[in-house]
């Protein structure tokens, strides 16, 4: 049974030659001297091969380290940490420095993590208590199942013709678990948040989803695979910039970034359907827009900007594709997030009247070419 | 307070096997809920702003007290606004810390015995006082460092030394004596009184206004004190029939409603003055009419159902005074003040008196 399992494990499992090659040191005539690789140490121990193999195997790969939990948890400190940095330095400040000055205050992140996973966590009394406290960790349930069906190069769980699909519907049920955790606080500026949140979701996600739907019937397959395999000379970007644009601004509608922060806006509504959350459970829900932000992120990257196509470096094996989806995903990020810095809030009346009038008219315009290039790839001339 | 909660908070985070990791967090991030009441805040914005950046220390300025774990209180806490504080301090998850900046926060500071004052320390434990009317943004940072020095090493140090001197032998007192200063030279008018009189002034549509309103209220004297200001003075049963008719001349709206004391002649007198801005003719006019009441019984109908912009007003002439404006729904309870303090305005209201007592 074991060795069945570690069988499957190993024939599926991820390649990287800087820890699975043995490394050689040097060699004469008849005699080599090397390291053997890391993976090999723990290949005749009984239980721990089975763990090294599980690790390694493609799709727990997937889910748990790229482009799954580590890389979010990289990109979530990462890009806290530059949101706060960069606009400190347009307001002509330092912003976090002292904490540790050589590196520019980079671990400030993990220092307010740290401070909140030791906080108090308040239950108040009016809360529906279960609920109150299952929906923020509910909530990773639609973060982590997309990255089933998002591949990162070589390195998917599950290869299906539907996974840009399947990873949309996915993301989009993000914002119930939202509207339920407004519910579950039962607290008047929770409601208004959710109540706000509900709004918003019902202007973007349509936008959205024909944004993607046009992309899709360019490329003539929904499998995100192909997509980028298409993608190899033109990047979809310059074949529908109207639907990467309507795509990226209802990005910055979806993750509540500037200028449309309206359901989490803290001088107004004090964050919204969170404002009840302290300590760590706060934590895991204020990460909710940024873990929505990446997977967007990558999305769009594998929609418009030829997702982990470039150039291949040997060391890093299956690991190279996605290190290249990571780096435009951070890209995309830190492009997001800079957008705090120069931009006022809209109103909700505006954002809906922005999501439902022009946004929709642009999302329609990329719908049209994407037929019209649809049908030109479809005749082959493409 | 009976427990110490400053001394619990530092303790829980100076105790068990992680505490280096629970302190490094809390001390690198001591987001702060400012509680802005006076012009301390100005401090804080600057020390928050670019130029002095508390953020190089981790200190971010946040605006809800459920996710940070700093209270800044800025100045002055009114009786009012105390319970706000204990209510924003009570919110605050633990481990949380105070710093309290002004001198108003420590002793009053310029309003040390107004009616409606109350000291912060009472309501919530303060780590860190920082003195100064206002301190500079350099105090609060400091407060700041020093409050993370005291979550690091876990004793609060303070970080100025003060001069010190022998007060018993500086005023000639005795310890444990209480002592007055002397009070100021007060001039008592023998009998104050407030002088309203006609004034002749070259305004045509006045003088025509005047006419017509006299015409309309014979039992009123009626005269121009200015351009544009009218002044009708009537006996307290006319109050009504005055606003009525002013009313329906076209005046829409209360600019202000006064009440003013004359403890010599037992007396109040309430000024009520109106304009109009649905009539162009009116709009630059300003009529205030004034009635006396007694001040022993001050009785004098509410004015609500004629204009409705009148109800605070009433509202805040009644805590102030205790004038009691019959037919306003909202008598009786208190709208600007807290609950213990009566009329605070009128002349005879008891302030605390200056003294002093050394202590050994």
């Amino acid at each position: 049974m074991l060795s069945y399992l570690l069988e499957m494990f190993r024939q599926n499992s991820v390649g990287i030659p800087l820890i699975t090659r043995k490394v050689v040191l040097y060699h004469t005539a008849n005699k080599i001297a090397y390291i053997p690789p890391l993976t090999s140490l723990f290949a005749k121990i009984p239980i721990l091969n089975l763990i090294v193999a599980l690790i390694f195997w493609k799709p727990f790969f997937a889910v748990l380290f790229a482009p799954g939990l580590v890389c979010i948890l990289i990109a979530i400190l990462f890009i806290i940490w530059f949101e706060r940095k960069v606009t400190a330095r347009v307001q002509w400040r330092y912003g976090p420095l002292e904490v540790s000055r050589n590196v520019g205050g980079i671990i400030q992140p993990m220092a307010d993590g740290m401070r909140y996973f030791f906080q108090e966590v308040i239950v108040h009394r009016e809360a529906h208590k279960p609920y109150f406290l299952q929906f923020p960790l509910i909530t990773f349930l639609p973060v982590l199942l997309p990255i089933l069906v998002i591949p990162a190069g070589t390195i998917y769980a599950i290869n299906t013709p539907y996974s840009i699909l399947v990873a949309i519907a996915l993301i989009s049920l993000i914002p119930m678990i939202i509207v339920a955790i407004g519910w579950a606080s039962n607290s008047k500026y929770a409601y208004v948040g959710s109540l706000r949140e509900a709004m918003m979701y019902f202007s973007y996600e349509i936008v959205l989803m024909i944004a993607a739907m046009s992309m899709v019937i360019i490329y003539g397959s929904a499998n995100a695979i192909e997509i980028v395999k298409e993608q190899s000379t033109i990047p979809g970007i310059l074949l529908n910039p109207f639907a990467a644009l309507a795509f990226f601004v209802a990005i910055a509608m979806a993750t509540s970034r500037f200028p449309f922060e309206i359901p989490e806006a803290d001088q107004e509504v004090v964050f919204g359907p969170f404002i009840e959350y302290t300590g760590i459970i706060f934590g895991v829900v204020m990460t909710l827009a940024y873990e929505k932000l990446y997977l967007l992120c990558m999305l769009f990257s594998i929609l418009f900007l030829g997702g982990w196509n470039g150039p291949f470096i040997p060391p890093l094996g299956d690991l190279s594709p996605a290190l290249w989806l990571f780096l435009k995903t951070i890209g995309l990020m830190m492009i997001f997030v800079f957008f705090r810095t120069f931009y006022a809030r809209y109103r909700l009346d505006q954002a809906l009247k922005i999501g439902w009038s022009k946004l929709m008219a642009l999302a329609m315009v990329a719908l049209i070419t994407g037929l019209g290039l649809g049908a030109v790839n479809v005749m082959g001339w493409l | 307070m009976k427990k110490d909660v400053n001394a619990e908070n530092i303790e829980f985070l100076s105790s068990g096997l992680i505490a280096p990791i629970k302190k490094w967090g809390a001390k690198w991030s001591l987001w702060a809920v400012h509680l802005v009441t006076s012009c301390c805040g100005v401090e804080l914005a600057h020390a928050y702003a670019s130029g002095y950046d508390a953020e190089r220390w981790g200190s971010l300025n946040f605006g809800m007290m459920r996710q940070t774990n700093l209270i800044i209180v800025e100045g002055t806490i009114t009786k009012k606004m105390a319970r706000a504080l204990r209510i924003t301090w009570e919110q605050m998850p633990d481990p949380k810390f105070v710093i309290l900046i002004g001198a108003c926060g420590i002793e009053g500071g310029l309003f040390w015995n107004s009616y409606h004052i109350t000291r912060p320390w009472k309501i919530i434990p303060i780590d860190y006082f920082v003195p100064g009317c206002p301190p500079t943004p350099e105090g609060l940072i400091s407060a700041i460092r020093a409050l993370q020095k005291k979550i690091e090493s876990g004793e609060a140090k303070t970080t100025a030394k003060f001069r010190e001197t022998d007060l018993a032998k500086l005023l000639g007192t005795e310890v444990g004596k209480e002592r007055k200063p002397p009070k100021p030279p007060l001039k008592i008018a023998e009998k104050p009184e407030i002088k309203i009189e006609p004034k002749e002034v070259e305004w045509e549509f006045g003088k025509k206004l005047i006419e017509e309103l006299k015409n309309k209220m014979p039992f009123a004297e009626i005269f121009a004190i200015d351009i544009n200001r009218i002044y009708i003075k009537t006996e307290s049963k006319f109050y009504e029939k005055v606003a009525e008719l002013l009313e329906s001349e076209g005046f829409d709206h209360v600019k202000s409603l006064n009440v003013i004391d004359l403890p010599h002649e037992n007396k109040f007198v309430v000024e009520c003055s109106v304009s109009s801005y649905s009539v162009e003719e009116l709009m630059p006019v300003i009529v205030t009419f004034s009635v006396e009441i007694p001040r022993d019984k001050p009785r004098i109908p509410s004015l609500i159902r004629f204009w409705p912009s009148i109800d605070y007003q009433e509202r805040e002439m009644h805590d102030f005074f205790g004038v009691w404006f019959e037919g306003n729904p909202w008598m009786g309870n208190k709208f600007l003040l807290a609950p213990e303090v009566e009329t605070p305005l009128r002349k005879d209201f008891k302030l605390e008196e200056p003294s002093y007592v050394l202590e050994r």
